[in-house]
C-alpha cells in the first residue's frame, strides 16, 4: 500500500510540475527571463531621456511599421547605421563609453558590411495563431477624444487618453526607455485573458475572429 | 472593428452563367489560406483539401454532351448542422453570419464534416508540407492548421478584418461593396474570377449588388421557387438550412438537343 501510494503521488506531483512549468515558464506569459540578445541593445542610450544620458530616439523611429500595420517590425541594419555610420569606434573614443559599447557597434557595422540581418530574439510573442494588428490599438491611445479608461494590464491605474505613442507602447511593454534589457514585466502578461479583459472593458468586439484567423 | 450595434451580415452570390470552370479561384484559395499541396496521393484516398472546389457533372450522353460546372465553398449556413453537434464549440455563429470554425478549440471528432450536408468541412489528416521554398510564400494573416483539426472556408476573414481596419483608420466610414472591392478585402475566390461569377457583399447594406437576389430568394422560400425574378437558388434549399451563398442558374442558350 505505502509504494502504491508514493507512486501515486510521485506520478500527482510530476503533472503538476509539468503543468506548473508549462504555464508559467515563456517570457511573455509567466516568470522566465527573455533569451539573451545577439548584440548587447541598451534601450535606455537610445530610447531614455536626454536628462537620464538618453537620446530620446522615438519608438516609431526604429519600430517603423508600428503606427501602420499589424507587425510593429524590428528595424533592418541600416537604420542603425543611419546614426553610427558616424558614431562609432573612429570617431567615439573609449573615455566616452565602455570599451564593450564600442565592440557591439562595430559588430553591427560589421553585418552591415556582410549585408547580413542581426538575429534579434524575440521577446514578446503571441503564439502562432493570434493576429494581433499594433496600429489599430496604438490609434486608440494616441487619437479620439479625451477621455479616461481604466486598462487591465500593468499597473491598472486610470489612464487619461489621448497619450503619446511612447505612452502607449509601455501600456503592453513596459518602459522599455529605462531598460537595459528589454523583459515583460509584472502585471503585463500577455494571455488572452487580459485581451479580452481589455475587449471588454472598452466595448471592443470578443468575437473569436477578430485574433483568430 | 465589427461595428457592435450594426454588424454587417456577409454573404455571396454565385453565378454559374458566368462560371467556366478555369478553376482560379481554388488556386486562389489554397494561395491565400495556407492550404497544403495537394498531391495525387491525397486525392487518390479522397482526402484532398479544398475550402473551394469546382463540381463538375456531365449533362447527356457522348458525343451529346455537355459540361457543368458548380463552384461549392462553405455556405455559411443560418441554420448550420454543423454547429450544434460539435461538443467543444469550437465553431459557432458569430454576428456578422459568418460560420467561424476555432482551429484551438477543436478537437478532431469529426461530427461536423459527417453533418455537413455539403461536403465542405475538411479534416487534416496529415501535418501540413509544403516544399521548403514555398514555406516563404504563406499567409502571415492565416493561422497554419496542425494535424487532426477541422478547417474550412472563412470567407478570408482575415481581409474582412484588415479592410476593417484600415477603412476605420482613414475615417470611421463602414465596410461596403466599393470599399471592398477598392481595397481588394474581396475573399481570395472573388478577386481571382476571372469572369465575376462570384459577388461578396454586406447583405446589412441596402446598396450592395448582392441583395436584390437574397431578397427574392427569401421571398419565394422551399415551394414558391417557380414565382422568384431572379435566377436564384440555394443549395439543397429543402434542408432548410439558409445558406449565406446563392447561386444563379445557368441560362442555357444552346440547349442539348432532345433536352436533358
Amino acid at each position: 500500500m505505502a509504494i502504491a501510494g508514493l507512486v501515486v503521488t510521485a506520478i500527482v506531483a510530476f503533472i503538476l510540475v509539468v503543468l506548473f512549468i508549462s504555464w508559467f515558464s515563456n517570457p511573455p506569459f509567466g516568470w522566465g527571463n527573455a533569451p539573451a540578445q545577439p548584440i548587447g541593445f541598451p534601450h535606455t542610450v537610445h530610447a531614455g531621456s536626454v536628462e537620464e544620458g538618453g537620446h530620446a530616439i522615438q519608438c516609431e523611429f526604429c519600430h517603423r511599421n508600428v503606427t501602420s500595420g499589424a507587425a510593429a517590425t524590428v528595424p533592418a541594419v541600416e537604420v542603425c547605421v543611419i546614426c553610427h555610420k558616424q558614431v562609432n569606434g573612429s570617431n567615439v573614443t573609449t573615455d566616452a563609453v565602455a570599451p564593450e559599447t564600442l565592440i557591439n557597434i562595430q559588430r553591427v557595422l560589421d553585418k552591415h558590411a556582410e549585408e547580413r540581418p542581426i538575429d534579434w530574439e524575440r521577446v514578446h510573442r503571441v503564439p502562432d495563431h493570434v493576429r494581433f494588428v499594433h496600429e489599430a490599438h496604438i490609434r486608440f491611445l494616441t487619437q479620439g477624444e479625451e477621455r479616461t479608461v481604466t486598462l487591465p494590464i500593468g499597473d491598472e491605474k486610470p489612464m487619461n487618453l489621448p497619450v503619446t505613442t511612447a505612452e502607449a507602447c509601455s501600456v503592453c511593454h513596459g518602459d522599455v526607455a529605462h531598460m537595459e534589457e528589454v523583459q515583460p514585466q509584472d502585471g503585463q502578461s500577455l494571455k488572452m485573458g487580459t485581451c479580452l479583459d481589455c475587449h471588454r472593458e472598452n466595448n471592443v468586439s470578443t468575437d473569436c475572429t477578430i485574433c483568430h484567423k | 472593428m465589427p461595428n457592435a450595434e450594426h454588424p454587417h451580415k456577409w454573404g455571396m452570390v454565385i453565378d454559374l452563367d458566368k462560371c467556366t470552370g478555369c478553376q482560379a479561384c481554388v488556386v486562389a484559395c489554397q494561395a491565400e489560406n495556407n492550404i497544403p499541396i495537394n498531391t495525387k496521393d491525397y486525392f487518390l484516398q479522397r482526402r484532398a483539401y479544398e475550402w473551394i472546389r469546382i463540381e463538375r457533372y456531365w449533362e447527356g450522353e457522348y458525343p451529346n454532351i455537355k459540361a457543368r460546372f458548380m463552384p461549392v465553398l462553405c455556405q455559411h449556413c443560418e441554420n448550420a448542422p454543423c454547429e450544434p453537434v460539435c461538443p467543444v464549440y469550437a465553431t459557432y455563429h458569430n454576428e456578422e453570419g459568418l460560420n467561424v470554425q476555432v482551429y484551438n478549440r477543436c478537437v478532431g471528432t469529426r461530427y461536423c464534416i459527417n453533418n455537413c450536408p455539403y461536403q465542405v468541412r475538411m479534416f487534416n489528416y496529415w501535418h501540413p508540407n509544403w516544399p521548403a521554398r514555398l514555406e516563404n510564400q504563406l499567409n502571415p494573416d492565416v493561422t497554419v492548421r496542425t494535424r487532426g483539426i477541422t478547417e474550412k472556408c472563412t470567407f478570408c476573414v482575415q481581409r474582412i478584418r484588415r479592410g476593417e481596419i484600415e477603412v476605420e483608420a482613414r475615417g470611421g466610414q463602414r465596410l461596403n461593396d466599393e470599399r471592398i472591392a477598392g481595397g481588394n478585402y474581396d475573399p481570395a475566390c472573388v478577386q481571382a474570377c476571372p469572369t465575376n461569377a462570384l459577388m461578396f457583399g454586406d447583405l446589412e447594406d441596402q446598396g450592395t449588388a448582392i441583395k436584390p437576389y437574397f431578397d427574392d430568394v427569401n421571398a419565394h422560400p422551399g415551394h414558391g421557387e417557380h414565382d422568384r425574378e431572379t435566377r436564384g437558388y440555394r443549395l439543397l434549399e429543402e434542408m432548410n438550412t439558409r445558406p449565406s451563398v446563392i447561386y444563379l442558374k445557368k441560362i442555357d442558350q444552346y440547349p442539348l438537343k432532345g433536352g436533358h
